[in-house]
């Protein structure tokens, strides 16, 4: 099929990157179709299949669905050990996964607990406890 | 379809290797070859995994091994799907010589990750997960499945002694067996003191780095009219996928791709989960092992954990599972993992795993997982 007949992502992964690093926005899509809302960037939606994502700002804060306190990390978080890696459900819908620089053992966190994304100077999506939120990382 | 079997196997010992990749591979895929009473003039294809081999500045390897092997004009592809890379191949292998498409069809995985230090494996391992929304986020393989364990544990009560059974039982298989990484046994107290790599998984939750490399050769029943050794009767080979981000999965309990796969190959063989004698899961991880038991269709959710316990999955027990000493402990070198659960079947089906045998070896299922569940093979084995 030529070209201009395939569907568009609204957004690209650089625009997700440079959304977090540097406007302090969480981009996702949503589906037109069927509504899901997810950070992860596609042609379709992963689960009714049509291509009919359109832009979507995710909301800032949400809860805690998993976590795990990591000690060993891989090379982009050698200095940043122990640190949360957490999966948060955004209000509204929508999951994403991030890191708490500031959350350093299981005893600070539980599920359910709710947290605010907190643009930082370090990689990836960084998130706050909601209580902490402005006065840490 | 034609009537498919595994007929020969071999597997190096895993751990540290001092030889290369393709020199291991090389090595296991003659032995592998022979153990079915052929020469490698008798192979048509051969599909190779090495996911890591950028690690060694190598791809393309599997012309390297035919050459190798004295059969440079045989035709190879290699088959990455991250640590169910040789699963994949074994799949790839069943289709072609079912479909009439080979008659004789090598399968080796080989990997080789020890000149490395910690921090590069761990990050060579990440890459495996999707790198702008995890491994970006911080991601690591110890913290995606301990990401699993926390949901779980929050849905259903799981005691450490559970994991830690799990370790128990798997050291004491590999103790067992000489192709295994540890040959150690471990106790309770050394499981439940070992240092938190990813909170709730301990150092003794997690499989090691390991070298090695395993082979299978794949033939069809009408070929090997005298087969060396007792084949093993492919009764499903199925590959599933599944969404890989856990930000996108709705549900954290398990992995669907593994629930799938199991659906359908227990279809494909006519078996139900009742007539499996034994069994070969992907154990990564302690709770990989529970999820695995669970969404294979053994244990009701929630319940696996309490199983192990209670020693059901013992080499002795009701149902055995991973009596080679599975990732956990007999290691993960990963493109090799796939391929050496079948020559775990192979070696129980002819006797050959002395030491460490089950009680009944009729049939056997072998699940592989790539990364956290966006890949999945389920193979089923008979006997003839």
């Amino acid at each position: 099929m030529p070209a201009d007949e395939l569907p568009a992502a609204p957004h690209t992964v650089a625009d997700w990157f440079r959304g977090y690093e540097e406007n302090g926005r969480l981009r996702g899509f949503r589906c037109a179709h069927c509504g899901l809302v997810t950070a992860t960037w596609g042609l379709a939606c992963p689960r009714c299949g049509r291509s009919e994502y359109v832009d979507r700002d995710l909301p800032p804060t949400g809860a805690v669905v998993a976590y795990t306190i990591l000690s060993v990390p891989g090379d982009d978080f050698l200095n940043d050990a122990p640190y949360a890696y957490v999966v948060v459900e955004l209000d509204g819908g929508g999951r994403v996964t991030g890191w708490m620089p500031t959350v350093r053992d299981p005893t600070q966190l539980a599920i359910g607990d709710r947290v605010r994304f907190h643009p930082g100077y370090k990689p990836g999506v960084q998130f706050v406890k909601e209580s902490d939120a402005g006065t840490s990382a | 379809m034609r009537e498919t079997w595994v007929v020969g196997a071999a597997s190096n010992r895993f751990g540290k290797m001092k030889e290369s990749t393709r020199e291991a591979a090389t090595r296991v895929s003659l032995e592998a070859i022979r153990s079915a009473g052929l020469e490698p003039k008798d192979i048509d294809y051969t599909f190779v995994s090495n996911a890591f081999g950028i690690s060694e500045h190598q791809a393309h390897i599997g012309p390297l091994i035919n050459g190798g092997l004295g059969i440079p004009e045989v035709p190879s592809a290699t088959v990455e799907s991250a640590c169910s890379s040789s699963s994949a191949g074994l799949h790839e292998a069943f289709v072609h010589v079912a479909g009439g498409f080979a008659d004789a069809v090598l399968v080796v995985g080989a990997e080789k990750l020890s000149h490395l230090d910690t921090l590069a494996a761990t990050s060579y391992f990440a890459i495996a997960a999707d790198y702008p929304f995890e491994t970006k986020n911080g991601a690591t393989f110890p913290g995606l499945y301990a990401t699993l364990a926390s949901a779980y544990q929050h849905k259903f009560p799981t005691r450490p002694e559970m994991f830690g059974s799990i370790a128990i039982k798997n050291h004491a298989n590999a103790a067992r067996n000489p192709h295994a990484h540890f040959q150690k046994e471990i106790s309770m107290e050394t499981y439940l003191a070992s240092p938190m790599i990813a909170s709730p998984l301990r150092l003794y939750d997690c499989c090691p780095f390991s070298d090695g490399a395993a082979a299978v050769v794949v033939a069809a029943k009408e070929a090997m009219p005298a087969p060396a050794s007792e084949p093993l009767v492919v009764r499903a080979s199925v590959r599933t996928g599944s969404i890989t981000e856990m930000q996108d999965r709705p549900d954290l309990l398990g992995l669907p791709a593994s629930r799938a796969a199991a659906e359908k190959a227990f279809r494909q063989a006519r078996l139900g989960p009742k007539e499996i004698d034994f069994l070969e899961v992907h154990d990564c991880f302690t709770i990989a092992e529970v999820m695995a038991l669970e969404d294979l269709g053994f244990f009701p959710r929630g319940t696996a954990g309490a199983e192990e316990l209670e020693g059901t999955t013992a080499r002795d027990g009701k149902l055995p599972v991973n009596p080679s000493g599975g990732l956990k402990a007999k290691g993960h070198p990963v493109s090799a993992t796939g391929a050496s659960q079948v020559v775990e079947v192979f070696e129980q089906f002819n006797g050959l795993a002395k030491g460490r045998e089950v009680p009944r070896t009729g049939t056997a299922l072998t699940h592989n997982v790539g990364a956290t569940g966006g890949s999945c093979s389920v193979h089923i084995f008979a006997r003839r």
